[in-house]
């Protein structure tokens, strides 16, 4: 049995043999030579410890793309999440330095996020802001309320004892990072939320055609403010494997390119920015694509000013592919007026 | 003389639909000449081709004698042929002067000087409007002589009006009838389009008369009264077996239970106090011309136009007062709106056939967002409707995009119908739709009413009216005017109410 997108994007792809080339067959090629390549060529790339740096950055970035992939798919864009991830996660630290349980704390930061998500779910659904406005605001707001309110300095240390909360970044299970199954799970929940719930047929309905959804019957405005706070959840999950790892939190990230990388994983992934379009394994080829990128430039010592350019001229790239994939409809369809 | 305008044989399809056909047409210099018609008679696309917005598929299109290829609104105006058009192409958010001036500006503009230049100008025209005022500030009517004005200021000497005076009060109207007779002394020809018969007859010195793509009339409007434009404007021979049903043996349903009751209705300018009421187990027909407020008074009842717009009057589903925002809890109390614009809020383009219907099943459960999605009872409840709907497409998972105009209906109409409607609003449900379909979602629209369903079947051509309503109420100026037995309307009559 096909999965719906799957037939959608073989329909899409065009045929080589029996093979539909997708362009998620594509970035999944790409992402196996570019290991093959930098396996032979990079001195230390295959070195264990460069490839738990891999891959933890990998589970943090990918759990970031899930939550965007969820918004892009019900057609919008949430340019919030790299502020929510390090403030909510901050704002947890603080606590559990002021004297309260690591646990409590830790909820407080994850029902902080998701209260920034109702908040961001709000503007757009009920006030009808575009949704890169509100999530931009959202994002100046969030990181001023971390630097003003929440906390005076940038970086802010994890509480001793909490080795527990450690074992999630830096442990392993059956010889697999913890962060990589948090990464698993999350997307395999994501998975299901999409596929097996109805919640998860409207996210793709509302991107598909927002005014077909609400005619269909479909409550539109619940089902945004919904999608905009699991994509706040998996920021939170992001934060705390990022805090975990490395036993702090430093806000100073907002103001990195993090949020394209997020935006890169996802338009390379395969998903559509017109919405509707493309999954949760759309994700994870991308992930594991600009992971490895990313690395590989890490390695080779290219300046963080380069690095930008290419990522940009990747993610220009990219949009650019997509919109030749995905031109709207409605604009080039229409029938003259008789 | 040579006509300033003419079509020989000309035709116009759009991928196969005819628009018009065959049709020969003069302008005459200097005259005024109105455009008469059904909705879809092929008013608008005569006009739009002579102002250069379509091209003919065949035919000669000639100005002045001469053979020419109008490519452009920008082309036709530089033959001086300019046209108004129905919602108006203003520049809100400038002023009355520059909107004249748009397009035309020096290089350095200077505000000052157009102003003069404009209030000049309108004063020339005897328009009295502020050419410092901002456009969004005007009401309709001076709009109206804004674009007027920017026509003539263009050295149009052919001034195409589409419905010009749809959204006028009769005092505007007065006002207008004034300022086109004003035109016409100063020499320039007039084509407008129109439903209203009275303003043909008392404007036009020309009437041209479209039916169904032809064209039927073109004489002085001297020689006409309204009967006898009614007459032509309806006077078809039914065609053939899709609309067999209004002949006199056709049984016509009785009154079941009354579902829906409004009162008063009214929501902004288009729907005004209007009232009626539809009943189970037989379909109501709903005939208006374009601004009539038909579609809207039964999307604000389906709860497709939002509540913000509502104003007054009151809406009972079976004896209970009912006001929707949003079209969810309609559709769970059994109203669902099958909408006109199929390609614009229809169906999901990215979606299978089956995933389409089955998404409507899901909606209709309270808890539906919940519900665990099976990729099974998916088909199972979509085999179902194919085979009741009779939708052909080659592959059950074929994105709905891909189908033809009337499988993809038929997608929409098994979209709404999973949801087990008590009341259903057909609006337009056979445009575009190819002849075989019709036959086939008209039939189905029968069972539904036999079924013991409410039925509403908007629809703007009458033989589509006659053929299957049991009950037909008319629309007209935002309320419903009239209401006939099927067995004694007919489209003379229908009309009549029609228009204003």
């Amino acid at each position: 049995m096909t999965t719906p997108n799957q037939s959608a994007s073989n329909r899409r792809g065009f045929g080589l043999g029996n093979i539909a080339v997708t362009q998620e067959l594509v970035v999944a090629v790409a992402a196996a030579i570019m290991f093959l390549v930098f396996s032979a060529t990079l001195d230390n790339f295959l070195s264990s410890a460069n490839l738990i740096t891999l891959v933890r950055n990998v589970s943090v970035l990918g759990m970031m793309s899930l939550g965007m992939a969820l918004v892009v798919i019900g057609r919008g864009v949430d340019l919030s999440l790299v502020a929510i991830m390090a403030v909510s996660m901050t704002l947890a630290i603080v606590l559990a330095n002021g004297g309260w349980s690591f646990g409590l704390a830790l909820a407080a930061g994850l029902a902080f996020s998701i209260a920034i998500g109702a908040v961001t779910g709000f503007l757009v659904a009920y006030v009808e802001i575009p949704s890169i406005f509100a999530t931009l605001a959202i994002a100046a707001i969030v990181y001023g309320l971390g630097r003003g309110g929440i906390a005076d300095l940038d970086v802010n240390n994890l509480p001793p004892g909490v080795d527990w909360f450690i074992f999630l970044g830096r442990g392993s299970l059956l010889g697999i990072p913890v962060s990589i199954w948090l990464f698993a799970a999350t997307a395999l929940l994501l998975h299901l939320f999409l596929r097996k719930t109805g919640f998860g047929r409207f996210v793709y309905a509302i991107g598909d055609n927002i005014e077909t959804a609400r005619i269909t019957g479909i409550s539109v405005r619940p089902v945004l403010m919904l999608k905009y706070m699991l994509a706040a959840f998996t920021a939170f999950m992001a934060g705390a494997v990022t805090a975990a790892s490395v036993a702090s939190m430093n806000m100073r990230i907002v103001n990195s390119t993090m949020i394209y990388d997020v935006l890169l994983v996802v338009v390379l992934g395969g998903i559509g920015l017109t919405g509707g379009r493309g999954g949760i394994r759309n994700v994870l080829v991308g992930t594991v694509l600009i992971g490895l990128l990313l690395n590989a430039m890490t390695i080779l010592d290219i300046s963080y000013t380069v690095q930008n350019l290419i990522k940009s001229a990747v993610l220009l790239a990219a949009l650019v592919v997509e919109a030749l994939l995905n031109p709207r409809d409605e604009q080039t369809s229409q029938q003259g007026d008789i | 003389m040579t006509p300033l305008v003419e079509l020989r044989n000309a035709t116009k399809d759009f991928r196969g639909i005819k628009a018009f056909s065959d049709v020969n047409f003069s302008l005459m210099p200097g005259e005024i000449h109105a455009v008469l018609g059904e909705n879809g008679a092929g008013k608008s696309t005569l006009t739009k081709v002579m102002a250069g917005v379509h091209t003919l598929s065949e035919g000669e299109l000639l100005i002045d004698g001469k053979p020419e290829r109008l490519e452009t609104p920008s082309a036709a105006l530089a033959k001086g042929i300019a046209m108004v058009y129905q919602e108006n192409s203003l520049v809100p958010s400038m002023t009355v002067a520059q909107n004249i001036y748009l397009g035309h500006e020096k290089t350095f503009n200077r505000l000052r000087g157009i102003y003069i230049a404009a209030q000049q100008f309108l004063q020339s025209l005897s328009f009295h409007v502020d050419p410092t005022a901002l456009v969004s500030s005007l009401g309709a009517a001076q709009k109206q002589m804004v674009e007027i004005a920017r026509a003539v200021h263009q050295q149009a000497r052919v001034i195409i009006f589409d419905e010009p005076t749809a959204s006028l009060t009769p005092e505007e109207k007065r006002y207008f009838f004034q300022l086109i007779r004003n035109l016409k002394k100063n020499g320039v020809t007039i084509i407008f389009i129109s439903h209203a018969l009275e303003e043909a007859l008392e404007l036009a010195d020309t009437i041209t008369v479209l039916r169904d793509g032809e064209l039927v009339a073109s004489q002085p409007a001297s020689s006409l009264d309204r009967n006898g434009i009614i007459r032509l404007m309806v006077g078809r021979e039914l065609s053939g077996e899709i609309y067999a049903d209004t002949t006199e043996t056709r049984k016509i349903r009785p009154l079941g239970r009354k579902i829906l009751s409004v009162e008063n209705l009214s929501m902004g300018g288009l729907v005004r106090n209007s009232s009626f009421s539809v009943y189970e187990g037989q379909v109501t027909g709903m005939f208006g011309l374009v601004g009539s407020g038909r579609t809207e008074m039964m999307k604000v009842v389906a709860g497709v136009i939002k509540r913000d717009f509502f104003h007054g009057g009151q809406v009972r589903l079976f004896g209970r007062p009912i006001r929707y925002r949003v079209p969810a809890p309609a559709i769970r109390d059994g109203i669902v709106y099958v909408t006109e614009e199929r390609k614009q809020e229809g169906f999901f383009e990215t979606m299978s056939i089956a995933e389409n219907i089955h998404i409507g099943q899901v909606v209709k459960n309270r808890g539906g967002g919940f519900q665990v999605m099976s990729m099974n009872s998916a088909r199972e409840a979509a085999d179902t409707w194919r085979n009741r709907l009779n939708i052909r497409a080659i592959n059950p998972d074929a994105k709905v995009i891909e189908l033809s105009g009337g499988n993809q209906q038929k997608v929409v109409i098994a979209k709404a119908l999973i949801q087990k409607p008590r009341l259903v609003i057909f609006d337009e449900p056979t445009r575009g739709v190819d002849v075989g379909a019709i036959a086939e979602i008209h039939a189905f629209i029968k069972q539904l009413a036999d079924d013991g369903i409410g039925v509403v079947v908007i629809s703007s051509y009458l033989p589509e009216v006659l053929a299957i309503s049991d009950r037909i109420l008319i629309a007209r100026q935002g309320k419903i005017v009239e209401e006939m037995e099927a067995g004694t309307a007919t489209e003379e009559s229908i009309m009549y109410a029609a228009v204003h």
